[in-house]
C-alpha cells in the first residue's frame, strides 16, 4: 500500500502546484471581499455625479423635485455622519451572536423612516444646515477615537445643469412644446454634443408640462382604464435604462406632493397623514421549533436556514473542480503512456486509491482554505457598513455546518470520483473525455438548479425525492442541514449512500483496468458492459 | 547466480478475442545476458513485454520472472521503459526520477540522490531542476529512460529504447546498456533496428505474425542463411567446377556479377584459392559476414518490407 501513498503524494503536490489550484483557492475569498468592498468603492468614488436637466412649465412642481434631490443628499449625509461615528468609535459595537439571535427579523422599517421624512421636510432642511452638521460632530466627537480623521462631506449623487445658457436660443423654455426640448437636449442625452461647460453627457431631461396636475391617474374619477397619453404626462428622458434611482426618486417626490394636495383639499393634515401611515400593528414571526420562550423568529435563525445554500454552492463547485482534475491528470497519465510504468509498479488498485487519496487531499485543502477564508473576510469586513458579515461570521461558526460541510464533500467526492476517474481511463484527451460527458452535465447541474427550491421547503417532497438519489445525497443532504430531516430518512440514505459509493469505486476500478491499456476511441457503452463482463485474461 | 535464468517463458498465449497477438512463446533470458527482442512492427514484441510485466494477463502460457510466477511479486527488482515515451510535464527531471524509484521502494533521499547522480553521469546535470516540458525530445527520453533504472534493477525491460534517438544520443543509449550490463543487470530490450541488436546482444528472439521464428546465439542466426561471395569477370560454368562452391545466381544489381554460395564445411578463402590455383582473373571478389538484417529478411521475408513501408 505504500505505493498508493506514494502516488497519492505526487497527486497532491503536483496538482497544489499548478496554477488551477492557486486561482480556484484564491479567487473565492477576492471575488467574496471585492462583491463586498467593489460596489462601495463604486458608489463612492466611481459613480459619476449625474446631471440633470430640468424644465418644469407648470411652475409648481420644479421645486419639489429639487427638494427631493436635497433630501437625498440629506439622507446620504447622515448615513455618512452614522457610518463614521461607527468607524472611529472607541469602544465598537459588536454585533454579537447573542444580540442576533434576540434581534427580530426587522419589517419594513427603513421605508418607514424614509415615508416620515418625506413628509417632515422642515425637519429634514433643519438638520442639513451647516450649523446643524457642526453640531451633530461635535456630539459626537467625545466618542470617537483620538485619531479620527476629520468628516468628509460625500459627493453628491445628482446635481441640477443650468439651461440658461442653452444655445439655438429662439427656443422659451418656459412654452415651447415638450417635443422641441427634447429635440433641442437630444445631443446632449445621447452624447453626440456636450452641453457649455459639462464634462460627461447629460444623465436626464425631466419636462414637466404645464398641464401637469390635469395629466393624472385619478381612481376617484375612474380615468384608470382611460389614462392619459404618456407624452401629455410628465417625461423622464435618459439612456441609462438601468439605474432608475433618479428617476424613482423624482417620480415618489411628485406623487407625494400630489397626494398632499389631495389630503389638504380633503382637510387633512399632511403631516398627520404621514404619522398615521407609520403606525403599524406588532407583527412578528415564531418558529414553533424552538425553546419555549424563545420562539421568535431572528435575524440569526433566518442566516441559519439559508446558510446551507452556500455550501450547497462551495460543495458543488468543491467536488467538480477536484474531480475535473482526477479526470484531467488520468487522461495526462494515459496520454503520455506513464501509466504504462506506474502498472509496472503498482496494482492498478494501487493507482487508483492513490490518485483518489491525493486528489481528496487538495479538495480538502481547498476547501478549508475557502472555509477559513470566507471567516476571515467575514471577520474583516464585518463593521458598521457591513452587519451582516458579523452575523454570518457567528451563524457559520455556531451553526455546526462546517464538519457536515467536510462529511458531505468526502461522500460527494468519492460518488463522483470513481466516475470520472473511469471516465479518463477510458480517453486519450480531455477533449474525448468532454464529449464522453455531453449530457451528463446537466445532470449534474441538478443540485444547484434546486438548491434554492429546497431549502425553502427543506423537508418537502422535492427534497426528500432528491435525497434518495444517491448521486445527489451529499448535496441535498447540505442543503436541509439546518431544517433536521427525519432520522430514518438520514439513515437510509446514508446507508443508500455507502452502497453506491462502494459499488462506484468497484466498478471504476474495473473499467480503470480496462481503460487505462485502450488506444484509440473510447468505447460505445455495449462495448464497455461487454469487456466488462470478459475474464480479465481475454481483455 | 549465473546458470539462472532471469526469466522463463512457457507457451505464452495473448488472444484478444479472434485476435492473437502473441502464439505459444517459450524462452530462457539467463541471468546477466543481454537479449534482444526483434520483429517486425506489430509482431507481437509489446504484448509480450506487457505479459512479461504483468500489465496484461497471458491467455494461456506461464513464466516466471527473476524466480517469482508474476512480475508484480518483484516488481521493485525490475526495471521497465515503454515503447511510447511520455512524462509528468510539470515536474523537475529529478523529481520524476526520483518518484519513479521511490514507487520501487527506493527510500526518499536516497532516491533523490540517486536522479541527481544519475543525471551528472549522463550529461544532464544541468537540467536537474528543469521541467520536463523544457526539454528536448531527446532529453526527455534519456531522463525516462534513466527513471526506469534508478532503482538499481536486477531486470531491465526496454522497449524500442533506440526509437526517436538521434545517432549521438543512440550511442549514448548503448552505453546506458552495457553499464548496466556490466553492474550486473539483465537486459531485455526490443527493437526493430537489426544493427543495434548486433553490437550489443548475447541473444536474440525473433518474432513475426505473433509466432517465436528463432531464439539463440547471434552466431547461430547467421548460421542460419547461406553464406555468398560476389565474384566477377568468370563464366558461370567454371564458377560451378570450382571445389566449395554451391549454387550459382547471375547477381540481380550488376551485371557480369555472380553470387555465389559457399557450400557446407567450407569457406569463401578457398575459392579465392581455388581460382588462383586455376589461373583465373577475377574482377572482382566480395565476401562479407552475413548481417543481422540479412537474418532478419532470410526469416522474416515479405513481411518485413511491409513492415518497413508503415
Amino acid at each position: 500500500m505504500s505505493n498508493a501513498i506514494h502516488i497519492a503524494t505526487r497527486e497532491y503536490a503536483e496538482n497544489a502546484r499548478t496554477k488551477g489550484f492557486w486561482i480556484n483557492m484564491l479567487m473565492f475569498p477576492i471575488i467574496l471581499l471585492l462583491s463586498v468592498k467593489v460596489p462601495k468603492l463604486l458608489e463612492e468614488k466611481a459613480k459619476p455625479i449625474r446631471q440633470f436637466a430640468l424644465v418644469d412649465q407648470s411652475g409648481q412642481l420644479g421645486d419639489i423635485v429639487r427638494d427631493a434631490v436635497e433630501r437625498d443628499y440629506a439622507r446620504l449625509v447622515m448615513e455618512k455622519i452614522g457610518t463614521y461615528a461607527q468607524t472611529y468609535a472607541k469602544d465598537k459595537a459588536a454585533v454579537s451572536a447573542e444580540t442576533l439571535e434576540k434581534t427580530a427579523m426587522p419589517s419594513d422599517f427603513a421605508g418607514r423612516v424614509k415615508e416620515f421624512m418625506d413628509y417632515n421636510e422642515e425637519l429634514m432642511q433643519q438638520m442639513m444646515s451647516p450649523e446643524a452638521i457642526e453640531m451633530q460632530l461635535s456630539m459626537i466627537k467625545p466618542s470617537l477615537v483620538e485619531d479620527a480623521p476629520e468628516f468628509e462631506m460625500p459627493r453628491r449623487r445628482y446635481d441640477e445643469v443650468d439651461l440658461s445658457g442653452l444655445t439655438g436660443a429662439d427656443l422659451d423654455l418656459a412654452t415651447a412644446e415638450p417635443s422641441e426640448i427634447v429635440r433641442a437636449l437630444r445631443p446632449a442625452l445621447v452624447d453626440d454634443e456636450r452641453l457649455e461647460g459639462m464634462e460627461q453627457p447629460l444623465f436626464a431631461l425631466i419636462v414637466i408640462p404645464p398641464d401637469a396636475f390635469e395629466q393624472i391617474l385619478d381612481p376617484s374619477i375612474g380615468n384608470m382604464a382611460n389614462a392619459p397619453e404618456p407624452q401629455d404626462g410628465i417625461q423622464f428622458w435618459s439612456t441609462n435604462l438601468t439605474d432608475m434611482a433618479l428617476s424613482n426618486l423624482i417620480e415618489r417626490a411628485l406623487d407625494r406632493e400630489l397626494q398632499k394636495r389631495e389630503y389638504v383639499a380633503n382637510g387633512l393634515d399632511p403631516k398627520q397623514v404621514s404619522l398615521i401611515r407609520s403606525t403599524t400593528f406588532q407583527f412578528s414571526a415564531f418558529d414553533p421549533k424552538k425553546k419555549e420562550g424563545e420562539e421568535a423568529v431572528s435575524v440569526a435563525d433566518t442566516m441559519r436556514k439559508w446558510a446551507p445554500v452556500g455550501f450547497v454552492y462551495l460543495l458543488w463547485v468543491a467536488i467538480f473542480t477536484v474531480v475535473s482534475f482526477l479526470l484531467n491528470n488520468t487522461v495526462e497519465e494515459k496520454s503520455n503512456r506513464i501509466i504504462e510504468v506506474l502498472l509496472s509498479s503498482a496494482t492498478p488498485w494501487e493507482i487508483m486509491v492513490g490518485k483518489l487519496l491525493g486528489i481528496a487531499g487538495v479538495g480538502l485543502t481547498m476547501m478549508t482554505a475557502w472555509v477559513l477564508s470566507l471567516l476571515g473576510v467575514l471577520k474583516f469586513i464585518a463593521g458598521p457598513e457591513v452587519e451582516w458579515a458579523g452575523a454570518l461570521f457567528e451563524v457559520i461558526q455556531s451553526s455546526g455546518l462546517l464538519p457536515l460541510f467536510a462529511l458531505y464533500f468526502v461522500c460527494g467526492y468519492l460518488t463522483y470520483a470513481g466516475i470520472f476517474l473511469a471516465i479518463g481511463s477510458l480517453c486519450n484527451t480531455v477533449k474525448e473525455a468532454q464529449n464522453f460527458m455531453g449530457t451528463a452535465t446537466v445532470i449534474l447541474m441538478v443540485p444547484l438548479f434546486t438548491m434554492v427550491f429546497v431549502a425553502q421547503d427543506p423537508n418537502g417532497a422535492l427534497a426528500t425525492f432528491l435525497t434518495w438519489v444517491p448521486v445527489y445525497t451529499p448535496f441535498v443532504m447540505m442543503n436541509r442541514a439546518a431544517a433536521d430531516p427525519p432520522m430514518a430518512e438520514l439513515l437510509g440514505t446514508g446507508a443508500l449512500m455507502l452502497v453506491t459509493i462502494v459499488f462506484m469505486l468497484w466498478l471504476s476500478s474495473r473499467i480503470f483496468r480496462i481503460g487505462v491499456l485502450r488506444t484509440g476511441q473510447p468505447p460505445k457503452i455495449v462495448e464497455l458492459v461487454k469487456s466488462l463482463m470478459t475474464p480479465l485474461n481475454n481483455q | 547466480m549465473s546458470s539462472q535464468d532471469a526469466l522463463v517463458l512457457d507457451g505464452l498465449t495473448k488472444r484478444y478475442g479472434e485476435f492473437t497477438a502473441v502464439r505459444d512463446v517459450s524462452l530462457r533470458v539467463p541471468e546477466g545476458s543481454i537479449y534482444g527482442f526483434l520483429g517486425p512492427n506489430g509482431a507481437g514484441k509489446t504484448t509480450t513485454i506487457r505479459m512479461v510485466l504483468d500489465i496484461v494477463k497471458p491467455t494461456s502460457g506461464t513464466l516466471s520472472v527473476l524466480g517469482a510466477p508474476t512480475a508484480m511479486a518483484v516488481r521493485e527488482r525490475i526495471g521497465y521503459l515503454p515503447e511510447e515515451k511520455g512524462l509528468y510535464k510539470k515536474m523537475k527531471a529529478w523529481a520524476v526520477i526520483a518518484y519513479f524509484a521511490r514507487l520501487k521502494g527506493v527510500s526518499g533521499k536516497e532516491a533523490k540522490q540517486r536522479a541527481h547522480e544519475l543525471l551528472e553521469r549522463y550529461g544532464l546535470g544541468a537540467f536537474a531542476d528543469k521541467k520536463v516540458e523544457t526539454l528536448s525530445k531527446g532529453m526527455g527520453q534519456k531522463v525516462q529512460v534513466l527513471a526506469s533504472i534508478a532503482h538499481k534493477p536486477d531486470l531491465v525491460i526496454l522497449d524500442e529504447p533506440f526509437s526517436g534517438l538521434d545517432p549521438s544520443n543512440q550511442q549514448v543509449m548503448e552505453d546506458v546498456i552495457s553499464d548496466l550490463n556490466k553492474a550486473g543487470s539483465t537486459i531485455i530490450f526490443s527493437t526493430h533496428v537489426m544493427s543495434h541488436a548486433e553490437r550489443i546482444c548475447d541473444r536474440i528472439l525473433l518474432i513475426a505474425k505473433a509466432e517465436m521464428v528463432f531464439d539463440g546465439t547471434i552466431e547461430q542466426a547467421k548460421a542460419l542463411i547461406p553464406r555468398l561471395v560476389r565474384i566477377g569477370g568468370v563464366e558461370a560454368s567454371r564458377l560451378r567446377s570450382l571445389p566449395g562452391v554451391g549454387d550459382v545466381m547471375p547477381s540481380e544489381e550488376s551485371p557480369g556479377v555472380f553470387e555465389v554460395v559457399v557450400a557446407d564445411g567450407h569457406d569463401p578463402q578457398e575459392i579465392l584459392r581455388a581460382c588462383m590455383r586455376e589461373g583465373i582473373e577475377l574482377s572482382s571478389f566480395e565476401s562479407g559476414e552475413p548481417t543481422l538484417h540479412d537474418v532478419f529478411l532470410h526469416l522474416v521475408g515479405d513481411d518485413a518490407k511491409v513492415a518497413a513501408y508503415r
